[in-house]
Parts: structure tokens; C-alpha cells; sequence
């Protein structure tokens, strides 16, 4: 069996999963130190199905921790960025064109030394060690515990990354280093501005890391525990204490897989509505539609992929105004459960709407909701035109898709939505995240700069295929289930001899180990 | 004389890559030069060709290169600025004005970076109106003017002069230059008076693409949406009338040779998949679309891909599998439709075995899907 965590901002979400069956599940309240919340979710799927500690195999972590320290800016560590590459790029420093809060949260430690590589793998210029040794007595000096590294065309040449590296490390032992051509692909400012995010969440990612390991053992747990990241696939604790960034879109990711696990769509249109906003998300074959704009997180470009997702700001804490002509954006948050009318409190909440109209049984029903029925059917319309609107927008043609609603905003929606071709509110979907995270699978990627014309095209790809699948295999991957899910070419133009750039992508089921191990 | 500063930058540059079909490369890097370049020296002067004096010395400066190339090998921030001086040390004539090769991608922003820098006036008008991948295909040498005296520095600063007056020959020497310096080289070339530069190019080009970055931003949102504001827009230009060509995901890229040339193409079906693909064949940009074999546009005209919920135009490079996509052609400014310009850049100057034939001609025979 497998357990899925969703430590979200306000809820931690857990399941138990027995092959494909929810066994058990539970929504708890996150707590301030994130352990306790996930030992009481743990107790409680545990005890509900009566399961042995030992039946479990892995547990599977999903956590907008790590997004929200770089949103909030809290719990980032300062990182000294090394940018390999000059005389090229002189006047571009790393941490060009950040908002000003969070490049001045990780300090002023901005170097850029001569060094870097060449598309054809020749020097740019040679290293100069005396530079190397002036960056690395600074960093010394001023005390700094994490860096990024990064190079021109380090994804395909990454030695001079590695050599600053390595003399960080015997100068500065226990020193935190990000390299950027470990982190993303070409692009040099977006790879470089990945790398220092990352390397600003190393010592926070060793924290949580810690904890829920801590945690686990706590309970009994044995078994080895993953975190999901940005494509669905999962990471072993050791990789997620190098690179926590690559969880940055793993909540919309867990809620789209979820979705498609529990009703067993692989196209639609998933609904995921929560206490201030609703995200809308798409299935395609199974897995999210990516965005195809360059991803920001706290207003710092990245190349990270991630699930294109459409915010609207109707949750089931959205204010209402105008005689329920108007619902939202502003949101009373979690804060519902003690402002809401329908708990007691005395604010009018989208919530209230439903439960007013004899639609959702919340509150226990302790608080009855009397409002004015005009207000009600008013409500009741405004929500459906703002979902509507949102669904039209995303949906990729004019032949509407099924509607997935997860999340524990769903009871917004009490009746069929035009833009529907059909409406499925499954069964645990308040914990569709949570099953995303126990079912996100393990990849392995491998991207080059390649010419066809010294390896045929067919034997390049089966190759670097073959290497995908041993870095899946090396993550933790069941070998019998390993596939190439993609292959991504692009030919740099005017390169003599037609150079292309290869990025494969395997990705499979996690290994079962033997009961207990 | 109208002043152009960093508030318009963003716009210019959305409007640079609608205008690049599928070219020209990623923008954001040079944006970052040329943003940075307009706060230290203020907005640069925006002449319009017709005020440029006769006798004025105008330059032609760019990149050279993989666009690729430069998201690793950054530019840096006075590799424009250094290029026209050299050139007017080596050559020994101060230079009055500045102008792009290409209104495409980052070579728009090249010549608002130098010219900031040296406290000259950038030239409103390029060399080809959109991107293409060629020297001789811009108009300035079509129309008569020599490539040389000319000069390209690499990122080490280190200069190479160019002297042949033969096009084809510069654009040979030049792409070598550039593959041994790293695969990206700025290049000063093209000196032309002012007279021969107002007879010769692409006018009002940089206050277009603004106009049409404007546009694109404020109509953001589904591709058909935008499609009437972008129609009223280009009736009024020096282009011709926009087509919509398809909608649809791409289900495919691969690459393959035509002429010599490494040629990618894209596979666009419809989102039911019910339907013919339409092709798209590229080489640095989108040149040629066709639907079954039948041509629905190609070069000169433009081609240009909008991500379909978004209307953000997509260059070559960020095209993926499964994007949703709106597929346009545009007329191309008259001057590329002329035979001796047509010699330079018909459908058969990329190896395709096809006369060059007017969007709106190819449309009027065709009746495009899902309008």
C-alpha cells in the first residue's frame, strides 16, 4: 500500500492507496510546524483502515512549502551566484531584471568570472584561477553557506561548473552548490535564475526534508518517501534536499493527476476550487497541458515547465457583494470556518450562497442561512458565468470537455456548467492532490547537443533513450515500466554539419519493494 | 521627431517577434540590453526616414548567427556600441544614424542599444520588414547598395573586416566568421547615404511593431478575438491584408533536407484531429504552409504562430509538441514582390520546387478550416 501527503497552505491532505483503491483519507488543518499536522493525518488513514505500518511500501510527498517560501520570501537562505561566462554577457549579472525584494532577501553576492564554453565545447576563454580563488575567499570571507553555479552552455559542456564546484567544497566544506546545467536547459539567464532559487531553498529543503522524515519515524514508517515535482514524477528525499525549485508546480500538477486517477479521464477539464481561488487545469492523455509561456515564480523568469493553469479568484471563501451579482476576487481564506454565516460568523461568503439555497450541508447546520432568493439565484448565476467564462477560455476547442471537480471549494457547484459536455464530482476528490502525489511516477531525463551526420539520427535517439531510461531506472523506477514519454529535437540553425539539441524523457511506476523493506 | 524609451520596449519587442515569423530568436536577452541601455542614456531620437539628410552616413547593424546561440553566449552591453566605433575607426567616417537589418526578434533592438550609446538617431525602418535567415535577402543589398566596407566583432572584441562588394560572397564570409567566433558575431555593414537608405528600406517598421505589440496586448486573449483588431491594423500599413490559416495543436516536428539546407517542419491538426494537417516548413523561420500539398502561403509573405489562448506570438524555437496554436499569413510589403527582390527571396531561394504565389491569391483558392 501507499500513503499520498498533500501539505497545502492551509490543509494537509492525506490517502491511502491499495494498488488503485482509496482505502482511506483524511483533510487535516496544516499546522505551524508541518510535522505534527502530518503525524495526526498519518494516525488517522492509519487507524481508519486499521493497516499495519509495515504494509506500507513508500510514501509519496506532495508540498507547496518550497513555493510559497519563495512567494513569501520566508525561509530563503542567501546565495552567492557565480556566473562562469565572460568576457560574454558583461553588463547582464546574475539576477538581472528580479524584483528587487526577493534579489535583495539573498544578499548582494553577485560574481561573474572569465570561463564558459563554446556551442562546440571549445573554451570560451580558459578559467582564470586566480579568479576562482579571489570569488571563493570572498564567499569565505562574508560567510555565505549556499551557491549557484552557473556557465555558458554548461547542459552540454558542464566541466567548468563542476571544477568551480569541487574547489567551493574543499575550500568550504559543507558549503550548499547548486549547478545550473543539473537544474535546466539552454538559456542561460532563466537555467542560472533556477539555480539560485534552488540554491536559496537548500538549507530550508534539509529542514523539511528532516522533519517528515522525522515525522515518519515517529509513526513507524519505515519505507522509503518521494516528493512529487513540476511533470508528475517523483523524487527520493536525498534529490529533493538538492533540488526543491523542481516541486514549484507540483500542487496543480498532483490536483490535474489526481483528477484523471479518479474518474479515469484521461481529456478533461479539471475544476480544482479552493478557499480563494479556482485553477483550471487541463488533461491531455493523462498528464497536464503545459504552459507555453515562460514560467515566473515570485517574479523571477525560469524555465521550469509547468502545467498551464488558469487562477480565477471564486473560491469557497469569496466575499459577496451586490446582491450576489458580484463574488470574489477578495476572500475570507481559511478564515471561513469561523467568518462564514453558515459557521456562525458574519460574513457572506460564496458558501453561504449554496448552503442558503439548500444546496450543501456545511457547518454542521448549525447556522442557518437565511439570505433574500434573489441574492440567492443571483449567486448561484455569478459562479456559473465566472467558471464558465474561465472553462471557454482554457478549453482547447469549441467541443466541450468532461468538467473534473476536486478540491474542497467543489460544492460551489451544485448543477451542470454549460461549458460541460458532462460533470464528474468523484468520490475523495477534496484529495485529489494527495492521490496525485501517491501515484506520480518516476523520470529520468537526458538532454545534448547532438549532430546526426556523426551518429544517424535513429541510433542518437535510441542511445540517449536508453540513458534516460538508466537515470529513470537510478531514481527508482520499476524497470518493467519504464517508457520514453518524450522526445524533444531542436536544431540550432546555421550550425554547420546541422547541429540538433536532444532532450528525452523516460518516466515509469515506482518500484514495489518486498512488503516491509 | 519622435523619441522612443524603455516604456515602449515591451511592445515593441511582442510586436518584433509577431513580425519575426518563427525567427530572429528570443528577444528577452537583447530587451535586458536595450532596457538597461535607455535608462543609463535616456530615449534615442526615432527618424524617420524621410528626415534623414541625404548626405547623412547610415549604418546597418545586427547580429549575425544562431539565435540559439545567443541564449548561452550572452551579448554584452556595449558589443553594439564598440562594433560602430570600430567601424568608424577602421573606416574613418563618423556615423549619422543607425538602422536594423530585420524588424524581427533581437536584431529590432540592436541598433536602439548602439545608438543610445552614442547619442545618434536609430533610422523608424529596417531591411526586410520581418526576419529571414540571409544578407542578400535584405533590401538594402537588393536594392543596390554594397555590403562593404563592413566589420564584425565577436564576443573576445576581436574584429574582422569585410571588403567583397558581391553579396552572395559577404554573406558566405560572414557566416563562417560567425560559426568560428562562437556562432554569433555583430556585424556594421551596409554604410549607405541617406538617400540611398530612404530609397531602399522598409519604412516606419519600429513604430509599427509597437503599434502592433500595443494591439496584441490590449486585445489579449483567443486568437479569434484578436483577429479583427490585427486585420484593421495591417489594412492600414505597409503590408497587406492578414489571413487566418488554421487552428489547431502541433502533433509533430522533425527535420529534414531540402536544397542543401537543413529544413525543420511542423505538423498542425485540428483539435479533433478530424481534418487535413496543415505543414509548416521551416528554416530559422516559418516559410512555407501548406494544407495536403497544397501551398496556403509562404515566403516572402509572413507566417506567424500565435499561441492560441494567449495570442502570444510563438517563435521556431519554442514551438512544442501538443501547442495549441492560430496559424496567420500576411501579405509582404510590395517592394519583396517585385521580380528582382523576388530573385532573392522566392520560395525557391530555400530549395522549395514552387513559384512564389500572393497569400491572398492562395486564399481566394482555398477555404480555410474552422474560421
Amino acid at each position: 500500500m501507499r500513503i499520498g501527503i498533500d501539505v497545502g497552505g492551509t490543509h494537509t491532505d492525506a490517502v491511502l492507496l491499495d494498488g488503485d483503491d482509496v482505502v482511506s483519507s483524511v483533510k487535516s488543518l496544516t499546522t505551524a510546524d508541518v510535522s505534527s499536522g502530518i503525524l495526526e493525518a498519518l494516525e488517522s488513514i492509519l487507524s481508519d483502515a486499521g493497516a499495519q505500518e509495515s504494509s506500507i511500501e513508500a510514501v509519496m510527498l506532495g508540498t507547496t512549502q518550497f513555493t510559497n517560501a519563495v512567494i513569501e520570501r520566508k525561509q530563503l537562505s542567501e546565495v552567492a551566484a557565480i556566473r562562469i561566462g565572460l568576457p560574454s554577457g558583461d553588463g547582464l549579472p546574475p539576477k538581472i531584471g528580479w524584483p528587487q525584494g526577493i534579489s535583495e532577501c539573498l544578499g548582494d553576492h553577485v560574481y561573474m568570472i572569465r570561463g564558459g564554453t563554446l556551442y562546440d565545447g571549445r573554451p570560451l576563454v580558459a578559467l582564470d584561477q586566480g579568479e576562482v580563488d579571489r570569488v571563493i575567499a570572498d564567499i569565505k570571507r562574508k560567510g555565505v553557506k549556499s551557491v549557484a553555479i552557473s556557465a555558458a552552455f554548461s547542459p552540454m559542456t558542464p566541466e567548468p561548473e563542476l571544477v568551480v564546484a569541487e574547489q567551493l567544497r574543499s575550500a568550504i566544506p559543507g558549503i550548499n552548490i547548486t549547478c545550473s546545467h543539473r537544474i535546466g536547459r539552454l538559456g542561460l539567464l532563466e537555467r542560472e535564475n533556477a539555480a539560485i532559487l534552488n540554491a536559496s531553498l537548500l538549507q530550508f529543503a534539509d529542514r523539511v526534508v528532516d522533519s517528515f522524515g522525522t515525522a515518519l519515524k515517529t509513526r513507524g514508517l519505515t519505507c522509503r518517501f518521494f516528493v512529487s515535482q513540476n511533470d508528475g514524477t517523483l523524487m527520493d528525499a536525498e534529490f529533493v534536499r538538492r533540488f526543491p525549485a523542481l516541486t514549484f508546480a507540483s500542487g496543480p500538477t498532483n490536483s490535474l493527476r489526481g483528477a484523471c486517477k479518479l474518474t479515469g479521464l484521461d481529456n478533461a477539464i479539471v475544476v480544482d476550487i479552493g478557499g480563494t481561488t479556482s485553477d483550471i487545469g487541463i488533461l491531455q492523455d493523462g498528464f497536464p497541458r503545459e504552459s507555453n509561456i515562460v514560467i515566473e515564480v515570485g517574479g523571477v523568469r525560469t524555465n521550469f515547465r509547468m502545467p498551464d493553469i488558469l487562477a480565477l479568484g471564486l473560491g469557497g471563501g469569496s466575499l459577496v457583494s451586490d446582491e450576489g451579482r458580484v463574488i470574489g476576487p477578495e476572500s475570507v481564506g481559511h478564515k471561513l470556518v469561523t467568518e462564514g454565516l453558515a459557521f456562525g460568523g458574519t460574513t457572506l461568503t460564496a458558501t453561504d450562497i449554496l448552503v442558503a439555497a439548500g444546496r450543501a450541508n456545511i457547518g454542521a447546520g448549525q447556522h442557518r442561512v437565511d439570505l433574500p432568493p434573489e441574492t440567492i439565484s443571483n449567486g448561484l448565476q455569478t459562479i456559473q458565468s465566472i467558471l464558465n467564462l474561465g472553462i471557454e477560455k482554457m478549453m482547447p476547442s469549441s467541443d466541450p470537455l468532461p468538467v473534473v471537480l476536486v478540491g474542497g471549494g467543489a460544492i460551489l457547484v451544485s448543477e451542470k456548467l454549460a461549458s460541460a459536455s458532462a460533470m464528474h464530482c468523484p468520490p475523495h476528490s477534496g484529495v485529489a492532490n494527495a492521490i496525485g502525489a501517491a501515484i506520480a511516477q518516476i523520470g529520468g531525463e537526458v538532454e545534448r547537443l547532438v549532430s546526426y551526420q556523426q551518429l544517424p539520427r535513429e541510433d542518437t535517439i535510441r542511445q540517449m533513450s536508453e540513458e534516460a531510461r538508466r537515470a529513470a531506472i537510478a531514481a527508482g523506477a520499476d524497470e518493467a515500466t519504464v517508457r520514453i514519454a518524450d522526445i524533444e529535437e531542436t536544431t540550432i540553425s546555421y550550425m554547420s554539419e546541422g547541429s540538433t539539441r536532444v532532450r528525452i524523457k523516460a518516466v515509469g511506476d515506482i518500484l514495489r519493494r518486498e512488503r516491509g523493506g | 521627431m519622435a523619441k522612443l524609451g524603455s516604456e515602449s520596449l515591451s511592445d515593441l519587442v511582442t510586436g518584433a517577434v509577431f513580425l519575426a515569423t518563427g525567427g530572429g530568436g528570443d528577444p528577452h536577452v537583447a530587451e535586458l540590453i536595450a532596457r538597461q541601455a535607455l535608462d543609463k542614456y535616456g530615449p534615442v531620437e526615432l527618424i524617420d526616414p524621410n528626415d534623414v539628410a541625404d548626405d547623412a552616413f547610415v549604418v546597418a547593424l545586427g547580429g549575425v548567427g544562431a539565435p540559439t546561440v545567443s541564449l548561452e553566449l550572452l551579448p554584452s552591453m556595449n558589443e553594439a556600441a564598440n562594433t560602430l566605433r570600430a567601424f568608424e575607426d577602421r573606416f574613418g567616417r563618423k556615423v549619422d544614424a543607425v538602422v536594423s537589418f530585420e524588424v524581427g526578434g533581437g536584431n529590432s533592438l540592436i541598433p536602439i542599444v548602439a545608438a543610445a550609446a552614442m547619442g545618434i538617431p536609430v533610422v523608424n525602418g529596417d531591411g526586410m520588414g520581418r526576419a529571414l535567415p540571409e544578407a542578400q535577402m535584405m533590401t538594402y543589398p537588393i536594392s543596390g547598395v554594397s555590403p562593404t566596407p563592413a566589420l564584425a566583432t565577436d564576443y573576445l572584441g576581436n574584429i574582422t573586416e569585410f571588403h567583397t562588394t558581391d553579396i552572395m560572397q559577404f554573406e558566405r564570409e560572414i557566416r563562417r566568421c560567425a560559426l568560428t567566433s562562437g556562432g554569433m558575431v555583430t556585424s556594421a555593414e551596409h554604410p549607405m547615404s541617406g538617400r540611398q537608405l530612404r530609397d531602399s528600406i522598409v519604412p516606419r517598421t519600429i513604430s509599427f511593431s509597437i503599434e502592433l505589440g500595443r494591439v496584441l496586448r490590449k486585445y489579449r486573449g483567443n486568437a479569434h478575438r484578436i483577429f479583427e483588431p490585427l486585420q484593421s491594423l495591417f489594412r492600414s500599413s505597409i503590408y497587406g491584408d492578414i489571413f487566418h490559416l488554421y487552428t489547431g495543436k502541433v502533433v509533430d516536428s522533425a527535420t529534414r533536407i531540402v536544397g542543401g539546407y537543413d529544413i525543420g517542419e511542423a505538423t498542425i491538426t485540428p483539435f479533433d484531429g478530424v481534418g487535413e494537417a496543415l505543414k509548416i516548413s521551416i528554416k530559422n523561420e516559418y516559410l512555407l504552409a501548406r494544407i495536403s500539398d497544397r501551398t496556403v502561403a509562404s515566403v516572402p509573405d509572413l507566417i506567424t504562430i500565435l499561441d492560441y489562448e494567449t495570442s502570444t506570438p510563438i517563435n521556431a524555437e519554442r514551438l512544442r509538441y501538443g501547442q495549441r496554436v492560430s496559424v496567420f499569413a500576411i501579405g509582404c510589403p510590395a517592394f519583396y514582390r517585385t521580380q528582382k527582390a523576388l530573385e532573392f527571396v522566392s520560395p525557391r531561394c530555400f530549395g522549395f520546387p514552387i513559384d512564389y504565389q500572393p497569400v491572398e491569391v492562395l486564399s481566394a483558392q482555398t477555404t480555410s478550416p474552422r474560421g
